[in-house]
This record gives structure tokens, C-alpha cells and sequence, in this order.
């Protein structure tokens, strides 16, 4: 979901919507509700305190055509995109570290193969390595959907399970 | 008529394009923080959309007639309080309470931004000159006030047309305070454009037309299941058939608990099929399906056991035979569906796999959508049918729309014995 909105501030907590990309820094919080198979990926860098949140759909952007339009949809894209936007923004490229979370397998259909979100996770894992940037935590798998909260100022992921338990994680 | 995906795909960018103009032009007017929801192109008859539009609240539009690459007529529709509260923020009157000559004219010059925005966006994407009318004010409760009397669009005046029908949503953010935008392109604009955007043969707009009839009963049927496993009754309130960015169906889901049953179905087309229920209305239909377990006796309302979950996978995979098996009647071939899966998550959660992995192939997909309600029992379900593109557009080329008319319609809910 874009936000039109007085620049360059966004609002506190700010959405972060399927195949989006959001950079922010600071104590804004970026959410995305509801994450099944998709992947969040959160960047930050703790000196320049910027960071920002993916909200990826598939797996490889590398072959599709649409990658340069939409990059946040996919898990390598979406890190590539994340990245260069945080330098941009004045972050330290040596310094920034990542979180993810998401990438369940809730329904085991025949057609789902090996696991969708499965597939997020490990396409994510590879970019990030391919790119040296240190995964610090994760918080994916699994039959449940998460709704995910990041504040780039701390590196501060907040991990909701969305199933009966609500069980709250927290990976500073 | 034809249209194939490609030139669906172009609308969708454009009404995405309107919408995040319009949106801009508001926050700069009114400095309040806009965000863009979900934008749908919907397939819907007459009839549909004034039901879907007459939820009994007051709402003001803004209409404009337009003319030129795009013909029909564009409304911005605000609920009254909404429209109060974005009059409040631009003139420095207090508390504006009700719509006298100034609030009429500022809420008016609001909407007219906010279509031009639209329009704008529309004609940047078909690089076109699109004329706009001065804007036309309606206060009123019902659709007819606000989309009749308009001739020779594909619209709602024509009850019985499928019409193609433009949705975008634009929300303030931090505030409660939303709108919503139709366009109505007349038939003949809409064919014309096709023409130029289409880049396959494409589907005769009739076989769509065809297609919506078989769902409409697929989700009668859907209704009449429900009624005879509960006893309740029940019926189809909405139905449509939008064409979206597969991104904008888990945005389309309530950030609620919800309870849900999903199916795979195998044949042309393939595809998904998901049942949606809130939290409550699973466990109303639990008690009237598993009448032995009394309210409360089992402690969290917002907690399913076993056996509980095995009646709300039972009503699914039967409805599910139903909505199916009227798809398959009419297209003349065999629709299998998977075991159901029972899930109980956070909405978005629930359908956002179906979306991951149809997302490899397609990027836009026909959604069925329909929401099933229990007169007075408050009791909603809604149904996500997302065929597989490319078996979508085979099956809809083998349709022969005659035989849809031949085969016999299945029972009327108000017919079935509940006893």
C-alpha cells in the first residue's frame, strides 16, 4: 500500500503491503500483517540507525520480467532493492544486518511441491550470503501466519504468530 | 466484445495509476496522509452493484461524465460523516454538521480533484485526451441516485449486463476516514479499447458472461449446502468477479482471526478454492452442526477442538462438491478437488500460499468471490474461487454459453426442506 503523504516523514507505523519495499529510520515502525508464505526481510544498519522491511512474494525475481518494475516482489530482488535504497539513504553497506520471518507451509497441496514459503526462505537465505550481509535472526516456518513489526532504530523485529496460541517473539 | 488478460492487466495499471493520483491530490489539498487500497476491476451485473451499494448509510458523490478515449461516467463516493470530516479539514468554518451551501460546494470541488486525478491517470497510461463533465453532487442512501440515468454504459442501468466496473479505495491514514471510486466505461468505449490493447485472440466478453452465470449457481449451490448441513438458512450476498493483482487478494482479506477450509481443484480449469468464516460466525455454525456441545462448555469461543474443526471441514468439503461440481456440468468435463485443509490464522495468512504459488505463473487472477450470510444470524462466509489463468482461459474458450442456459438450475435455498 503506497502512501502519498508529507515526505520526507512517513507515518508511524507505516503498512508494508505485499511485493512492498519500505525504508524509513528511527522510531517509525513498519508492519505487515498477516504473512502466510511470504517473507518479510528486515535491513538495518544499528550505526546510521536505517533500516527497512520487504514484504516478498516468490522466490527469484532474476528471470521474471516484471523484477525491475516490482522488486519488492521477490525474496533476491527485494534484498537487492532494500539494500541500495538504505545506502542511498546513508546507511553503511558493511554494517547492515538482516532478520526475516514467514515463510510457512500451511496447506499441503500437491501442486505447493516442496513448500511455497519453504522456497522464499531459502532463496532469501542464499541472496543474503551471495551479498555478506549477516542473518542475525529468523523466525520462519512452520503452519502458522505471522504479522511481523520493525523498527529500523533498534533492529527491533517483533514476530506475532497469528494462530490460537498469539504467541509473541521478540528478536532485538 | 473480446478481452484477454493483457488488456485487463493495462486497466488495472491505469485505475492504479488514477487511484494513486487522486490520492496525492487529496493529501496536497487537505495535507491529510492518504494511502491507496485496494484497486479491483469487478465483473458485476446491475443488480449486484446496487445491492452491494445499499448498505443504508447516507453517502455523498461526486459524478462526472466523461468523454473522449474513455466514455462513461466517474463517481467519487464518500460516506456523509467522511465527506464532513475532509469539508472540516480544508475550510476553517468549526464543526461542520451538515451540508449547507458552502460544505456542498467544498465537498463537491474535493471530488471533482479527486475524479480529475483519476482521469488523469487513465489518460497518462493510454498517452489519450479523456474529457470530463462538470461535476454533478448526489446526497442519497441507494445506487440508483448515483449510477442511473446514465445511458449506454456497460453499467448498472442495464440490470442484467455484466458490467465492467473500476473500484479503488483511498483511506486516510490515522483517521477513519475513506472513499471510494467507480468508473463505468460505456460498452462501446470499452470494446474499442480492448481492440487496441489486446495482444491474443481473447476471450468473447459472452463466454465470460457464461462463466459468471455458471459461478452464480455454483455459489447458489454453495448456499443451499449450508442450509441443509445447519439449518440455517442462508443465501448468496454478494457476488462478483473481480480482476486483480494477486497482491491485492490477501489486502482484500478482513486482519482478523478467521477460520477457513481451502481446496486445490484439479481439471480445466484448476485452480483454489477458499472458505473464509470469522471467528464467530464458525462458531455459530459449529453449534448448529454439532448441537451436542453447548455454548461455553469448552471455554474459548476463539478455540476450535477437534471435533469442532472436523464439522466446519465436513460443510467445506461439501460446499466445495457443490460450487464444483456445477463448473464441471456445465464445462461438460470432470473438476477433482483436493482433501480440504482446515485453517484457523490470521486472514491474509490464509490465502496468501494460494497467491505464492499461482504468483510463479500469472500475475493477475480472476477471482470469484462471493460472501454467503444468514438472514439475521450474522453468520458470513466468504468464497475465494482462483482459477489457474492459463486453464481459465481454455476452459472459457470450450464454453458453449447455450448449455449454460440448458442445464438444469439446481434447487432454490427457499426450497430446500430445512425440517
Amino acid at each position: 500500500m503506497k502512501t502519498y503523504g508529507t515526505e520526507p516523514g512517513i507515518p508511524s507505523p507505516a503498512r508494508v503491503g505485499i511485493s512492498e519495499i519500505t525504508v524509513s529510520e528511527g522510531d517509525d515502525t513498519l508492519t505487515s500483517y498477516g504473512l502466510g508464505s511470504c517473507l518479510a526481510i528486515a535491513l538495518y544498519d544499528p550505526e546510521t540507525e536505517i533500516g527497512g522491511l520487504a514484504h516478498a512474494m516468490l522466490p527469484d525475481g532474476d528471470a521474471a520480467e516484471n523484477s525491475d518494475r516490482k522488486p519488492g516482489k521477490y525474496a533476491n530482488t527485494a534484498i537487492r532493492a532494500l539494500l541500495r535504497r538504505m545506502v542511498e539513504n546513508g546507511a553503511s553497506y558493511t554494517s547492515v544486518e538482516a532478520k526475516i520471518a514467514g515463510g510457512s507451509d500451511m496447506f499441503e497441496f500437491d501442486s505447493f511441491g516442496d513448500g511455497v514459503g519453504q522456497r522464499n526462505v531459502v532463496a532469501a537465505k542464499d541472496e543474503l550470503e551471495r551479498l555478506g550481509v549477516p542473518l542475525v535472526a529468523e523466525d520462519v516456518g512452520g503452519e502458522t501466519g505471522r504479522t511481523v513489526e520493525f523498527t529500523p532504530g533498534t533492529g527491533a523485529l517483533v514476530v506475532r504468530s497469528a494462530n490460537e496460541s498469539g504467541e509473541t517473539r521478540k528478536y532485538d | 466484445m473480446k478481452l484477454d488478460v493483457n488488456a485487463l492487466g493495462t486497466f488495472y495499471r491505469m485505475a492504479r495509476e488514477g487511484a494513486g493520483l487522486a490520492a496525492g491530490r487529496l493529501t496536497h489539498m487537505t495535507d491529510v496522509e492518504t494511502q491507496v487500497g485496494v484497486t479491483k476491476l469487478n465483473f458485476m451485473r446491475g443488480s449486484e452493484i446496487c445491492q452491494a451499494f445499499d448498505d443504508s448509510t447516507e453517502k455523498v458523490g461526486i459524478r462526472v461524465d466523461l468523454d473522449g478515449a474513455i466514455e462513461g461516467y466517474s463517481v467519487i463516493v464518500f460516506e456523509r460523516e467522511a465527506a464532513l470530516r475532509i469539508v472540516d479539514t480544508i475550510v476553517s468554518e468549526p464543526e461542520t454538521a451538515a451540508f449547507d451551501e458552502m460544505t456542498r460546494s467544498a465537498v463537491t470541488e474535493v471530488g471533482h480533484i479527486m475524479n480529475s486525478g483519476f482521469v488523469d491517470g487513465w489518460a497518462d497510461v493510454l498517452e489519450s485526451v479523456i474529457d470530463v463533465s462538470t461535476p454533478e453532487l448526489v446526497i442519497d442512501e441507494s445506487a440508483d441516485q448515483f449510477f442511473n440515468d446514465v445511458d449506454e454504459t456497460a453499467g448498472p442501468g442495464q440490470e442484467n449486463d455484466l458490467a465492467l466496473l473500476f473500484q479503488s479505495r483511498i483511506e486516510t491514514v490515522d483517521t477513519e476516514v475513506g472513499f471510494s471510486h467507480y468508473l463505468f466505461p460505456t460498452h462501446r468505449s470499452m470494446s474499442a479499447l480492448l481492440d487496441r490493447l489486446r495482444t491474443s485472440d481473447g476471450i468473447a466478453y459472452d463466454k465470460l458472461e457464461g462463466f459468471d452465470r455458471m459461478a452464480e449457481r455454483g455459489a447458489k449451490e454453495i448456499a443451499t449446502t449450508a442450509t441443509t448441513l445447519t439449518g440455517i438458512e442462508t443465501s448468496v450476498e454478494i457476488r462478483r468477479l473481480n480482476f486483480v493483482s494477486l497482491e491485492a487478494i490477501p489486502q482484500s482479506v478482513p486482519d482478523e482471526q478467521l477460520v477457513g477450509v481451502a481446496f486445490e481443484f484439479d481439471g480445466v480449469p484448476s485452480g483454489y478454492l477458499v472458505f473464509l468464516f470469522d471467528e464467530r460466525s464458525a462458531r455459530k455454525i459449529v453449534d448448529a452442526m454439532v448441537p451436542t456441545v453447548a455454548d461455553g462448555v469448552d471455554g474459548d469461543p476463539g478455540e476450535f477442538d477437534e471435533m469442532e474443526t472436523s464439522a466446519i471441514t465436513e460443510l467445506g468439503n461439501i460446499m466445495a462438491s457443490g460450487f464444483l461440481d456445477g463448473w464441471a456440468n456445465v464445462l461438460d468435463t470432470t473438476i477433482d478437488h483436493s482433501t480440504p485443509e482446515f485453517i484457523h490464522d490470521i486472514g491474509a495468512a490464509a490465502v496468501d500460499p494460494v497467491v505464492v504459488q499461482l504468483g510463479s505463473q500469472q500475475e493477475f487472477a480472476f477471482v470469484f468471490d462471493t460472501i454467503i450470510t444468514a438472514d439475521g444470524r450474522d453468520i458470513d462466509c466468504e468464497v475465494y474461487a482462483i482459477p489457474n489463468e492459463a486453464d481459465l482461459e481454455r476452459a472459457l474458450n470450450d464454453l458453449d454459453v447455450d448449455r449454460v442456459e440448458e442445464e438444469p438450475t439446481t434447487a432454490e435455498f427457499q426450497e430446500v426442506d430445512n425440517a
